[in-house]
């Protein structure tokens, strides 16, 4: 649901979308694209958030992604943790469109 | 006194034994020289000579022998008389210096600290030696402590009926309370049959010493305190007359004062002792609040106090839940072990509600012979119990018992038993109520914690839809959209609400199942039935989980509610899928066990760790791990399957192997089989 309203919000901006529907599709995907910026959930089947920007953070070519995280949690200690595993940002469910464009804005090159 | 009276007689007769022998000697000698005399005045022809000489010869041998024989008697009487004088005069000297003598050896067997039997079995021997070895002398000593009048001691033909007897005030026949212990006078009755009315009065209020054919009781009284009293009965009638108890009086006058501080000082040691536990007890009691410590302090030493085998504290709030909550052992002896255990004294005491004393079960007709099996095969005669009653309500009871042998409880037992039970009692309020505080608090803290788990869970699982429903609505308010692409959006906010609405749903209905207010609406469930339709509902969003069913053709149907029914198979199968991350197969059987329906949901998922298997059905007991952090749930998922399982009579459990699945039992009784005929008929 989260991926159909991220792709359906940007749908009118010049950026190109692609999805995954966990972490270990993710990486996969991040391999191949290499897009501008990554938005996370934590929450994944198999392979969580965390440990996907751990996997992407140990790639030398990939490393630089910035990689945002949309929690449901709001709570100081899961924001931090994000930080931790290198997030350039963070989403707090429920987050608004316009929230979800500055975001990607700041980070999407063109 | 006939002994004495033997001895007087003995030394005249060998006085004059004497007399006579001096006598005849004389006579002897007398003779004798009178013979030489005359066979020498013969030689000299004297005799021969003249005849009239030898009559004046004869007549002057005459008056001379009975000048001589005259001479001698008086002597004998003058000698008879010096020696009975003297026989009389030393016998006179000898009793006195005997009587002397065994005040003087009581009194010196007296001196030092003894204890009041041993000064008893002194005293009541010099009594006996200085009046008559058929009497029967009996010590009794008043008992500050039972109140009342205790045998010490009784020597004599008739002990045997006395020893151990103990008489209250009121128990002591009225003559001699008035007289000895009020008046502190001698009592005598010399011959009991010639003062009939006294003496039988007296039998009857005190008939252990009925048989006595003359009877005293004298007064033991030392530092103007009434100490206690000698009785002495004789089968002699007029054995016992004011002179004769004389001696036993002054006797009792040395007594008293040993019997005094022996007394005092048992009464000291033993008030000390009591005090001493008794404060420890009070001591323990407020030191510590864990009940367990309180018990070891205190029952311990109170069992050694008393030297009883074992003690026991039971608690419970009616005599017949009584468990044995702690017990100390004498060295040796074998525990009884905790809980439920058959002790009937203290059972007995509680229903009473006051201390029971039992000197020896085998005699003791209050316990039934089939209530005594249990403490006869542990070995238990003598038992003392008491109830620990707080504020009017029972809360267990102390027991103490004596192995193997009979035990006579003393009213300083009882006390000290008393006073410790009071003791617990207030210990184990206080224990209790702050344990009961510092349950609640844990309960509080456990709910506090569970209840903030409780909302970050619920607002994270919240706030996935509501990011879905809000992002929609502001695309649709905000942008230019096709009418399909609005009925798409509207479509999908439209499921977020329900999935909301869904969970809030879960949540109200947990709460109402946990506070009995579920109604069910039961009606014949065929469970196989609702298992193939969750099974068919949950493969299309299961690809990787094929799921099978193995199902009983026979099961028959339950009496249930059909909706509720199908929410425990939809969570067991949502968890089975939920939890196998990787896929696997999930397999759901049913049969029949005895008068009920098992089912069994197996998956090939992560699954759950030993110690988690019951704290899983537990609210918001959601396995918090590396492995189950990403998987979405609100933890209300199994608690709704145990409610329900529950409303309808069955019951819910789990196995697992970590790492290679999990399987959910549900047992549920099946309806009666003649409602399922009838059933099937219709």
């Amino acid at each position: 649901m989260i991926r159909k309203l991220v792709q359906t919000a940007l749908r009118a901006t010049t950026h190109e979308v692609h999805l995954a529907e966990n972490g270990a599709k993710g990486l996969a995907l991040i391999e191949r694209v290499r897009p501008d910026v990554v938005f996370s959930d934590v929450a994944m089947p198999e392979m969580d958030g965390f440990a996907m920007a751990d996997a992407l953070r140990a790639m030398p070519e990939l490393a630089h992604i910035p990689i945002v995280f949309m929690t449901a949690s709001v709570q100081r200690e899961q924001i931090d943790e994000c930080f931790r595993h290198g997030a350039a940002g963070h989403l707090a469910k429920p987050f608004t469109m316009s929230e979800l464009r500055v975001r990607v804005a700041q980070f999407a090159k063109s | 006194m006939s002994r004495q009276g033997r001895k007087m007689r003995k030394l005249p007769r060998s006085l004059r034994f004497y007399v006579a022998a001096s006598t005849f000697y004389a006579a002897m000698v007398f003779l004798a020289v009178q013979y030489i005399y005359t066979v020498q005045l013969a030689e000299s022809g004297l005799i021969v000579a003249r005849h009239d000489t030898g009559d004046l010869l004869a007549s002057i041998q005459l008056v001379s022998f009975v000048v001589w024989l005259g001479i001698s008697l008086i002597a004998a009487a003058i000698m008879h008389r010096l020696a009975t004088a003297l026989a009389g005069a030393r016998s006179a000297e000898e009793q006195k210096e005997q009587e002397l003598g065994s005040i003087f050896g009581l009194s010196a067997a007296l001196a030092g600290p003894l204890e009041l039997e041993e000064i008893g079995q002194h005293f009541l021997a010099a009594v006996r030696n200085a009046l008559d070895p058929s009497v029967t002398a009996v010590l009794i000593a008043y008992d500050d402590v039972l109140e009342a009048f205790r045998t010490v001691g009784a020597e004599g033909p008739q002990a045997n009926r006395l020893r151990g007897q103990t008489y209250s005030t009121a128990g002591l026949a009225t003559a001699i309370r008035t007289r000895v212990i009020d008046h502190r006078r001698p009592f005598l009755v010399p011959d009991t049959a010639a003062d009939a009315e006294t003496w039988t009065k007296l039998a009857q209020e005190m008939p252990q010493v009925a048989g006595a054919r003359s009877f005293a009781a004298l007064p033991l009284v030392s530092r103007d305190r009434l100490v206690g009293a000698l009785l002495v009965i004789s089968d002699r009638a007029g054995a016992l007359v004011a002179d004769r108890v004389q001696m036993p009086m002054i006797m009792g006058q040395y007594v008293a004062g040993s019997i005094h501080s022996a007394l005092s000082v048992s009464d000291a040691e033993s008030r000390a002792e009591r005090e001493a536990l008794v404060n420890r007890v009070a001591q323990q009691a407020r030191a510590s609040l864990d009940p367990d410590e309180i018990l070891r302090g205190t029952v311990d030493a109170l069992g050694r106090v008393l030297g009883v085998s074992r003690a026991i504290v039971s608690s419970g709030v009616s005599e017949d839940d009584l468990n044995v909550s702690y017990e100390w052992d004498a060295p040796g002896v074998e525990p009884v072990g905790r809980g439920a255990r058959s002790i009937p004294v203290a059972q007995f005491a509680a229903r009473l509600g006051r201390t029971v004393v039992v000197n020896d079960i085998r005699q003791d007709r209050r316990f039934a012979e089939g209530t005594k099996d249990d403490l006869k095969q542990r070995g238990v005669v003598a038992v003392a119990a008491t109830p620990i009653r707080v504020g009017g309500q029972l809360k267990g009871a102390l027991a103490l018992s004596q192995i193997d042998r009979p035990r006579e409880w003393s009213a300083n037992d009882v006390r000290l038993i008393e006073a410790v039970a009071h003791e617990l009692r207030v210990a184990m309020t206080s224990a209790e109520a702050f344990e009961q505080q510092r349950r609640a608090v844990a309960e509080l803290e456990r709910l506090n914690r569970a209840k903030s788990d409780f909302v970050s869970i619920v607002s994270h699982e919240f706030r996935t839809p509501l990011t879905g429903i809000q992002g929609f609505s502001e695309m649709m308010s905000s942008e230019d959209l096709t009418l399909d692409e609005m009925k798409e959006y509207a479509g999908d906010i439209n499921k977020d609400a329900q999935r909301l609405n869904r969970m809030i749903n879960e949540m109200l209905d947990l709460d109402k199942m946990e506070s009995g207010r579920m109604q069910l609406h039961e009606e014949a469930v065929d469970l196989n039935a609702i298992a193939t339709e969750s099974a068919d509902r949950i493969r299309p969003n299961a690809p990787a989980h094929p799921v099978t069913l193995r199902l009983d053709p026979a099961l028959g149907t339950i009496m249930g509610d059909r909706d509720k029914l199908t929410q425990v198979l939809a969570n067991l199968l949502n968890n089975a899928v939920k939890y196998s991350p990787k896929g696997g197969e999930i397999v759901v059987s049913t049969r029949v066990e005895g008068a009920a329906a098992h089912l069994v949901v197996r998956d090939h998922g992560m699954g759950i760790p030993k110690e988690a298997l019951d704290s899983i059905f537990e609210r918001y007991g959601r396995v918090e791990s590396r492995a189950t952090r990403n998987i979405r749930g609100t933890g209300l998922g199994l608690p709704i399957v145990r409610q329900i399982v529950q409303l309808h009579g069955g019951v819910v459990w789990a196995e697992s192997t970590v790492g290679e699945g999990s399987v959910f039992h549900v047992t549920l009784p099946l309806a009666a089989r003649s409602s399922a005929v009838a059933e099937a008929a219709s």
